[in-house]
């Protein structure tokens, strides 16, 4: 039985005050790079995904604002002939939740990268990973991790081996519980079975840092994913002279949360002891191609409402304002 | 500040097959506490204790963080589908998700039925089945001693959990269909292993020496 446990938060004095702090702070490191402000409707008219706040204006069916990106995305390809290179925002979105303890209304800070389709990107994820790596200080978290994934290390052999949608689903689901033997338990006698049980093992390998990206080498897909392995390689070469003192950098091989959007690097911000990412992102090709624009981009979000609720569940993981 | 650490642990069949493998381990439970009826238990390593929780209710505790790791069935993990990871396949308490008819009555004579009634504690497990195999039923959820529903006449036949099958044989029951297996897995909660791998990484180890 589904649970509904609907939750629109109220912010009291200081956990509002701390949302406006923080809301300010981080829109001030955005603009300090160059990203400048849009703010969408909260009203959205394209079509409407499950699990959003529907209801009707008139005859249309329209929905609270589920996510940035995606009204980021329909604003811009609609009135822009070319692309803003760099854009952030700040507001709530509003979307039932997977998990029933989570709320419907959610604070976010996020910025968006976008480029030309026929520009390099490396540039631009690495630009991104260097905004994220400065968030932690930003928010006074005194310890975080950074992940680093890339979508495309699940993505392309699976649409190598032309899997079924279902069974694709089941592969990923497998891999999100970072279970190998369920990706063997999922794929059965499927001729792909075995190659994908192997490369599925070598992403959840217990290699870290930058060491981890020889897991690669196991996988059968290992030639097929050089392109990718060279820009986690290149990636982490930029990011690690700078990594700040407070910040540990993992490498997430497996990380498929987003795998039907993302198609590219993936970022994800945690503090220790933390029990959600606080941050995530990454590159996401495909959208604007979709909304019929030649353009490319990335961008990450910054999760406020969960960070809230950690500053009030866990204050020992912040430096006093 | 470094917070206790909390394993849940299933209560019932599962549970009593892994508390004596833990005997002698770091992750041992206390016996003195495991006698009383209190349902949180110190282990042998200070700073770690272990709940002793409902199997259908384990895998809400290890999703929310609560415990920050678990052992339960893969049929209770695939019922709930929880946002958590699946670290081993741990391998005991092995057990098949069965169609389970009054005997003499075979899958044909059921797919031939206009009306399916099915008696089930896996609603989800059930349907994807029916889905595979092309059926429709009407699903009757249960929670506990579903092998009476079709000697009352409350459904046409169950879909439970069979180890043994004595249970079955007991009430004039028959595997007809074999819909999946189980096992007990080891679990844990996603925030706690990946922002703090250092602490979670040696209890598994821990656990899957001792139960796999």
């Amino acid at each position: 039985m589904p649970v509904r446990t609907p939750h629109f938060p109220d912010l009291l004095f200081d956990a509002a005050a701390r949302l406006r702090r923080w809301e300010d702070a981080l829109m001030a490191l955005l603009a300090a790079q160059g990203y400048r402000e849009l703010h969408p409707s909260l009203v959205l008219r394209e079509p409407v995904p499950e699990g959003a706040l529907r209801f009707f204006d008139g005859d249309d069916l329209v929905a609270l604002r589920w996510d940035f990106t995606v009204a980021l995305a329909g604003l811009l390809a609609r009135r822009f002939p070319d692309p803003p290179d760099r854009v952030a925002y700040a507001g709530a979105v509003f979307r039932r939740p997977v998990q029933p303890w989570e709320a419907v209304e959610r604070f976010e800070v996020g910025c968006e990268r976008i480029q030309p389709a026929d520009e390099p990107s490396a540039e631009a994820d690495v630009e991104l990973a260097r905004l994220l790596m400065a968030v932690p200080a930003v928010l006074g978290l005194k310890r975080a991790i950074l992940h680093l994934g890339n979508a495309a290390l699940v993505r392309r052999p699976l649409e190598a081996e032309n899997l079924p949608p279902g069974l694709a689903k089941a592969v990923v689901a497998a891999l999100s519980r970072r279970a190998a033997h369920r990706v063997h338990e999922a794929l059965g006698d499927h001729p792909a079975a075995g190659r994908l049980t192997a490369h599925a093992e070598a992403l959840l390998s217990d290699l870290d840092g930058p060491e981890s990206l020889k897991a690669l080498d196991a996988s059968p897909y290992a030639d097929l994913l050089a392109e990718e392995r060279d820009h986690m390689g290149r990636a982490l070469k930029a990011i690690l002279p700078i990594l700040p003192d407070r910040l540990d950098l993992r490498v997430d091989l497996a990380d498929v949360a987003g795998l039907d959007f993302y198609t590219g690097p993936t970022l994800r911000l945690w503090a220790p002891g933390a029990q959600q990412e606080l941050a995530a992102g990454g590159r996401y090709d495909r959208l604007f191609p979709e909304l019929g624009r030649p353009w490319r981009a990335a961008g990450f979000c910054v999760r406020l409402s969960r960070l809230l609720d950690l500053a009030g569940t866990r204050p020992d993981l912040f430096e006093l304002p | 500040m470094t917070r206790p650490l909390l394993i849940a642990f299933p209560k019932g069949r599962l549970g009593d097959e892994l508390v004596p493998r833990l005997a002698g381990t770091p992750l041992a439970l206390d016996a003195a506490a495991l006698k009383s009826r209190v349902l949180r238990i110190p282990t042998a390593t200070p700073g770690v204790a272990a709940l002793l929780l409902k199997g259908s209710d384990l895998p809400r505790y290890v999703a929310a963080g609560v415990a920050s790791l678990g052992i339960v069935g893969s049929d209770t993990l695939d019922e709930l589908d929880m946002d958590l990871l699946e670290l081993a396949d741990l391998g005991f308490g092995a057990c098949r998700l069965s169609l389970c008819t009054p005997a003499g009555v075979t899958l044909e004579h059921l797919q031939a039925r206009p009306h399916l009634r099915l008696a089930t504690k896996f609603p989800r497990a059930t349907e994807a089945w029916l889905a595979r195999e092309g059926l429709t039923a009407e699903l009757v959820p249960l929670s506990s001693s579903v092998e009476l529903a079709p000697l009352l006449g409350l459904a046409d036949a169950i879909v439970d959990l069979v180890q043994t099958g004595s249970t079955l044989k007991a009430h004039g029951l028959v595997e007809a269909a074999v819909l999946g297996r189980s096992s007990a897995r080891l679990v844990a909660a996603r925030g706690a292993t990946l922002s703090e791998p250092g602490r979670i990484k040696p209890l598994a180890e821990i656990l899957i020496g001792a139960l796999k």
